[in-house]
This record gives C-alpha cells, sequence and structure tokens, in this order.
C-alpha cells in the first residue's frame, strides 16, 4: 500500500461543508471528487451536508469544518473570522446572477408585477436566493413583507425551482449557476419555469476555510482546487460541476454583495 | 299449462331442480357473506390508511405551521401521497390539504388551484360540509363522500399543540380502486355459484335418475297389473325406502296372481256345480211329466178296453209332452242364443212390435213403443231381441186383466238403455232376488228360463239388468249395455 494512503487513511478526515449553492443531489459525484481530491492532497476528504446555511456556518464556527462552500452573502456577514480560500469560475470568470423566476404560464415580466403572490425564497443567508430580491424590492420602494402576500424559504434552488413549477409558489429568486445547471441536468422541472428579472453580477460563491485550519493544508487544498484543469479526471469532475475551475481571488470580489447586505435592512427572516 | 304446474312434474327434473336450488341458495349465502366481508374489511383497512397518512403529515406539521414552513409542509404531504402511490396499487390519492385553523390553505396538493394563505375554495355544498366538519375535529376521523363519479375516504387529523387547534390535515383516497377490487371478488364469487349449481344439478340428474327408474319401472308393472297383465319382475339393487316398496309391490302382486289364480278356480268349480244344478233341474222338470205320462200309460195297459181312459189320459199325455216340448225348446233356443252374432242398429229391435201385438191379442193392453235410441246405438241383434221378447212376452202375461206396456231406449253417453214396464200384477218383493235363478217361475206354465237366459245374454254383452216392483203396481226392467254392441262371442256366465 503507498505511504500516501496509508497516511490518509491514519490522519482524520478533512471535513469539507456544502450549502445550498451547489446541487447535492448528486451523491456519486461526491464521491468522485472526494476520492480525487483525497489521492491529490493525502488525506481523506469527507463531504459534510447541511439543510441551511446558518448550520454550516456554525459548524464552521464551531471548528468542526475544516472547508465549506458557502455563499457570499455569509462569507461577507462572516468574513472576519473566516478565510477566503478560492473562488469557482462560471463562464469564464468568478461571478453569478440572481434570477428571478416565475410559472412559464405566468403573465409578469417584472419583479414588481409579483405584489401580493406567493413567493420562494431559498435561505435567509442566501446571497442570490434572499438578499438580491429584497435589495431590488427595496429600491423599489417596497418593504419585501408586505409585497409579497407570502413567502416561504426552501432552503435549496433547486426546490425553489419546483416550488414555482409545481405552483406552489408563484415566484422565486434562484442562483443562476443552478439554475443553468438544473436546466441541463433535469430540465423537466426548469422548462415549466421562466426567468423574468436577471440581477447585476455578484461575486461567486466561495469556499472559505476556518481560522484554525493548518496553513499547509489550506495552501494544499487550494492549490489542488485550482490545479484540477490540469488533470483529466478534475476537467472531467468540472464539467460535470459545469464549472470552469477554481481561481484565487481578494476579498474585495464580494464587496457588491457587502453593500448590498448594508442597505437592506437586516428583518426577520421569517415571513 | 303443465310447464306452469310443478306438482305434475317428473321427479327426475323436480329433484336436480330442487338440488340446484339449495345449492345456489346455500353459495349464494355464502358467497354474500364473503364478498360483504371482504368489503367491509376492505374498507375499514382503507379508512385505515386514509387516517394513517393524515396523521403521518400531522405528526410532523406542528412545527412547520408554527413556522409558516409551507414548503415543508407541501413536500411532506407530497412525500405521503406520491409513498402511497409508489408502493400500493388499492388506493390512489385525490387530493390533500393542509389547513389552518381559520380554513386557509397551509399546503395543497393541488397548489395552481389552492393558493396558500388564502381560505380554501369549497365549489359544492358538500366540500364546504367537508370543510366545517374537519376544522371542528378534535381528534382524527374518517369520512366517506363522492366527488363527481368518484367515491372516496377522506382522513382527518387535526394538528394540535398542547389543546392549541393548529389546524388539520386531510387526505382522500379513491375508492375506484376498493370497487374494483369488490367487483373482481363478486365475479369469483358470481363463478363459484354457478359452477357449483351447474355440480350440483348434475349430482342431482344422477342422483334423481338412480331414484325414479326403480319409481318408473313400479309405475309400468302397475299399469300393466291394472291392464290384468302380470306385473314382471322389477330389478332393484337398492335396499332403501324405494328398495323396500318395490319389494312390498312385488310380494303384493304375486298374491294378487295367487288369489286370481284361486278365483278362476274356484269360479271354474261353480260353474261346473251350476251345470250339474241345471242338469239335475232339467231332469227334475222332465221326470215331474215323464210321471204322469207313464202313470197314464200304466192306467192304459192296466185297462186296455176302457175307452173313457183314453179319452180322459189324452189330454193328459199331451199336456205332459207339450211342457217337456216348451223346456227343450228354451234350452235350444238359449243353446243358438249363445253362438249368435249379428251387429245391428237398435232399429232393429222394431222387428219384435208385430210380434208383441200378436202375444196380446185382443186383450185390453196399451203398447206403448218408444226406440228413441234407434240409429244412435248397435247392439248384438239375436241376443238383445231374445232378451227384450222374453220381458215383452212377461210383461204381456203379467197383465192378464189389461193395462199398459212401455218399452223405451235412450242413450246415456256410452250406454244403451232398455226399459221394459207394465201395469200387471207386480213382483213381490221375496222374489225379486231369486228371479233370474233358472227354474224359478210363478207360473204353472212356466219352465223357469227365460229370465235366467236373459240375465246371462245380458252380462255376457257386458251389460246389466234390474228388475224393478212398482209401488202403484207393475213392474219395470232396466237394461244398460255397451252402446258398441259388444264383443262379437263371449263365454256366458251360468
Amino acid at each position: 500500500m503507498p505511504k500516501a494512503l496509508l497516511a490518509a487513511a491514519a490522519t482524520p478526515a478533512v471535513r469539507f461543508g456544502l450549502t445550498a449553492v451547489v446541487v447535492r443531489e448528486n451523491l456519486h459525484f461526491y464521491d468522485r471528487w472526494s476520492a480525487y481530491l483525497e489521492s491529490r492532497i493525502g488525506h481523506k476528504v469527507a463531504f459534510v451536508q447541511r439543510r441551511s446555511y446558518r448550520e454550516i456556518m456554525d459548524m464552521l464556527e464551531a471548528d468542526e469544518l475544516d472547508f465549506a462552500w458557502i455563499c457570499g452573502f455569509p462569507y461577507v456577514q462572516a468574513s472576519a473570522t473566516i478565510g477566503l480560500l478560492v473562488v469557482p469560475l462560471y463562464g469564464g470568470v468568478p461571478l453569478y446572477q440572481s434570477y428571478i423566476i416565475t410559472h412559464r404560464d405566468n403573465p409578469a415580466v417584472a419583479l414588481s408585477q409579483l405584489e401580493g403572490s406567493v413567493f420562494a425564497y431559498s435561505d435567509p443567508n442566501s446571497n442570490s436566493g434572499f438578499l438580491v430580491p429584497r435589495a431590488q424590492l427595496a429600491a423599489l420602494g417596497w418593504a419585501p413583507d408586505r409585497f409579497f402576500r407570502l413567502s416561504f424559504f426552501t432552503y435549496s434552488h433547486a426546490e425553489t425551482v419546483q416550488a414555482v413549477s409545481e405552483r406552489v409558489a408563484d415566484a422565486g429568486a434562484v442562483d443562476s449557476y443552478v439554475w443553468d445547471y438544473l436546466r441541463r441536468f433535469q430540465p423537466e422541472q426548469v422548462e415549466r419555469t421562466k426567468i423574468i428579472q436577471r440581477s447585476d453580477l455578484y461575486g461567486f460563491p466561495p469556499i472559505v476555510y476556518r481560522p484554525r485550519t493548518p496553513p499547509t493544508l489550506r495552501e494544499t487544498m487550494a492549490r489542488e482546487l485550482v490545479a484540477m484543469t490540469g488533470t483529466a479526471e478534475g476537467r472531467a469532475l468540472l464539467d460535470d460541476l459545469m464549472l470552469d475551475g477554481f481561481s484565487r481571488q481578494t476579498p474585495g470580489l464580494f464587496d457588491g454583495i457587502r453593500r448590498l447586505a448594508d442597505r437592506v435592512p437586516r428583518t426577520p427572516a421569517a415571513p | 299449462m303443465k310447464l306452469l304446474r310443478p306438482q305434475v312434474w317428473s321427479l327426475s327434473v323436480k329433484l336436480p331442480l330442487t338440488l340446484s336450488a339449495v345449492v345456489v341458495g346455500v353459495s349464494g349465502v355464502i358467497a354474500t357473506t364473503i364478498i360483504l366481508q371482504d368489503h367491509q374489511r376492505l374498507n375499514t383497512a382503507l379508512e385505515e390508511k386514509a387516517l394513517f397518512m393524515a396523521r403521518a403529515v400531522a405528526a410532523t406539521a406542528i412545527e412547520d405551521v408554527l413556522r409558516n414552513d409551507f414548503w415543508s409542509l407541501y413536500k411532506s404531504l407530497r412525500q405521503v401521497a406520491t409513498g402511497l402511490t409508489d408502493q400500493a396499487r388499492d388506493s390512489r390519492v385525490l387530493t390533500g390539504m393542509v389547513l389552518d385553523s381559520e380554513g386557509r390553505v397551509l399546503a395543497h396538493l393541488a397548489p395552481a388551484r389552492h393558493r396558500l394563505g388564502l381560505p380554501l375554495e369549497t365549489e359544492t355544498e358538500p366540500e364546504a360540509e367537508f370543510k366545517e366538519r374537519s376544522l371542528a375535529l378534535r381528534q382524527g376521523a374518517v369520512a366517506w363522500g363522492v366527488d363527481g363519479k368518484t367515491g372516496f375516504v377522506e382522513g382527518m387529523v387535526p394538528i394540535m399543540a398542547a389543546d392549541k387547534h393548529l389546524g388539520v390535515v386531510r387526505l382522500r383516497l379513491s375508492t375506484i380502486e376498493l370497487d374494483a377490487r369488490t367487483r373482481a371478488v363478486t365475479a369469483t364469487a358470481l363463478g363459484w355459484t354457478l359452477a357449483l349449481a351447474l355440480a350440483g344439478s348434475l349430482l342431482g340428474a344422477v342422483i334423481s335418475i338412480r331414484m325414479v327408474r326403480p319409481l318408473s319401472a313400479l309405475n309400468h308393472a302397475m299399469e300393466r297389473l291394472g291392464r290384468g297383465e302380470a306385473a314382471g319382475a322389477i330389478a332393484v339393487r337398492e335396499r332403501d325406502e324405494i328398495g323396500q316398496l318395490v319389494h312390498g309391490f312385488q310380494r303384493m302382486a304375486e298374491e294378487l296372481a295367487n288369489k286370481q289364480r284361486l278365483e278362476r278356480e274356484m269360479a271354474r268349480d261353480e260353474k261346473l256345480v251350476a251345470l250339474g244344478r241345471i242338469a239335475a233341474g232339467v231332469a227334475h222338470e222332465i221326470n215331474n211329466p215323464l210321471a204322469g205320462l207313464f202313470n197314464c200309460l200304466s192306467n192304459i195297459r192296466d185297462h186296455p178296453d176302457d175307452a173313457t181312459l183314453v179319452r180322459r189320459y189324452l189330454p193328459m199325455i199331451e199336456q205332459g209332452l207339450s211342457r217337456i216340448r216348451a223346456l227343450v225348446q228354451d234350452l235350444l233356443i238359449e243353446l243358438r242364443a249363445e253362438q249368435a252374432w249379428e251387429p245391428a242398429d237398435v232399429l232393429c229391435l222394431d222387428e219384435l212390435r208385430d210380434l208383441i201385438r200378436a202375444e196380446i191379442g185382443d186383450a185390453p193392453i196399451e203398447l206403448v213403443w218408444r226406440n228413441k235410441a234407434a240409429g244412435l246405438a248397435r247392439i248384438n241383434k239375436p241376443r238383445c231381441q231374445l232378451v227384450l221378447l222374453n220381458l215383452l212376452k212377461n210383461a204381456v202375461q203379467a197383465m192378464p186383466d189389461g193395462g199398459r206396456l212401455e218399452l223405451e231406449t235412450g242413450v246415456e253417453g256410452e250406454t244403451l238403455t232398455l226399459c221394459v214396464s207394465d201395469t200387471g200384477i207386480g213382483i213381490p218383493p221375496e222374489n225379486l232376488s231369486r228371479l233370474f235363478d233358472p227354474f224359478f217361475t210363478t207360473r204353472p206354465s212356466g219352465t223357469g228360463l227365460g229370465l235366467w237366459i236373459s240375465y246371462r245374454l245380458v252380462v255376457s254383452m257386458r251389460g246389466s239388468i234390474v228388475a224393478e216392483s212398482r209401488p202403484g203396481g207393475g213392474a219395470r226392467f232396466l237394461l244398460r249395455l255397451p252402446i258398441d254392441g259388444g264383443p262379437p262371442v263371449r263365454e256366458m256366465p251360468t
């Protein structure tokens, strides 16, 4: 047995948190990815899933995770305590946007026409699924919780698409990357929806580390993630994620989100 | 209509029918019971399922309702409904919902039609009642109903948190699958009932054939016995009641045959006795005049010269010989008539009218002749004429001082009646029973054979003769004969 694998089996696993920014249902993909990362960094890698951003953030702060793939909004909220590792490249850039979607039969063509309807947010700590639409409504002069008759959280961009396609909600806000991903891999539900509004571009949900993650591990992980484009297996994994690669970025990438967060009053999330 | 009267149906029809009816009845009752029980069991199972599913949703709903987590409510509702649809084919979720205590929709399986947060729209009166009822519930219940053409059972479970009513979970399952299952069970039961009835009928047919065969044989034997033929042997293996009946019948038939043989023997003996009696009577009747004749001859021989004796005895001798001749003539007539057979219409009796007129001569006797049966019946002419002539002559002789003699014929159904009545001296009651005996006579010159011969001739023609003494004086003889004339020649009774 190679020494590296023996070491990997002996040392505690590297724990990697996942949130709604990626489609989490494809468990085989994460098995392959963890196996790939293990072979590269010499550590066992375990992906950890929780329902909400909040839970993942709590685990990071409690040192239960080494890394996590989170949204830009929780990152800017916790940027004092967590570090930015890498940012995925989507369409060649580390940026994405928020889509306002409705059922394709809904006559509305803009967010402003959705007054009195039922709205699906993804997560109260989501940028594209919560912060952006609320900021947009605030810009239109509406108190978001009064504009919609009802709103609820699905805690998953994919389920927001489901809620809208099944007309449980009239409209919802989703991550452009997830919507595009679903349109390619699970088109039935996406095809029953339509995009009525696209937001400005924001920093793509980043991969972060906790302060106490060993710097060598941080560096190894960052290096290997960025280097994925250099291996055939890495490229295949990136293809499955519909990403072009991972890149090192500065926290300034998320200033747009930071400004949004400052603008939108921190009202209680519950509808 | 014979078909409509079961009492004339053959046993070979009635027995299989009865058995089939019993089998159909019994299996029908059993099948109905099974169908009803199965239906009841399925109903109960469906009710339990509806209630269980609603409870499953309600159990996790409290937190979601309190937090307004509409998406979780919707997902758990869907999960329960899809889970059922995937695993079971015996029921289908028609609809399902979670309402708050005010009747607003918190989750609905038809989200496009029933919008979140709005009061549940009820399009029909029963639906409104269902809604009211479900909101009033404080513990789980099931309800049956019909939506359009689809029957359903609905499980309703309130969402309660520490005595506070938060809302209600309603899940509605279709009964179409249940009804289809009941129909399938009914079809199976019906098939079995028919199969059993068929088997019962076949069994009944076999049993009845085995039962009826000896009975039919018995019936035929009894018919043969009735016609006077031998009953014949009846093959029967059974030792049951029918077997005993057949054996009993055979014993009876044997005894009857013995009795008939004995009777025949007795009749032959009687005939011989009667013949002896007649021979003795003839001998006696001839012997009396013969004695007188020999007496006369003896006296004449003793006194050959006494011419007066010859004068005195000649009439006596003539009288004696005449009597013997009359006796012999009567016997000859009887012998001839015994062989005679000549069918003719009743009209031929009219030939006697002139003979009787001659017999009456100058006597003041009125003859009334009403041959009403003429042309309606046939008779054995020589025998009938002889009988009638005897009766008419007797009547004339019974009226030495004149009177009225009447003949009347008629037809009653299959019977020819001949009635001879007079207004003469009549018959004393004590003589009525001996009237037809041979050699019985009340007239000094009579042989006593006329009525005896008449009686025998009538009986030989399958007829009857009755004599009556009329209260106002006179006698009346009534003959009854078959209108077809009787058999050509039949042995005469003695």
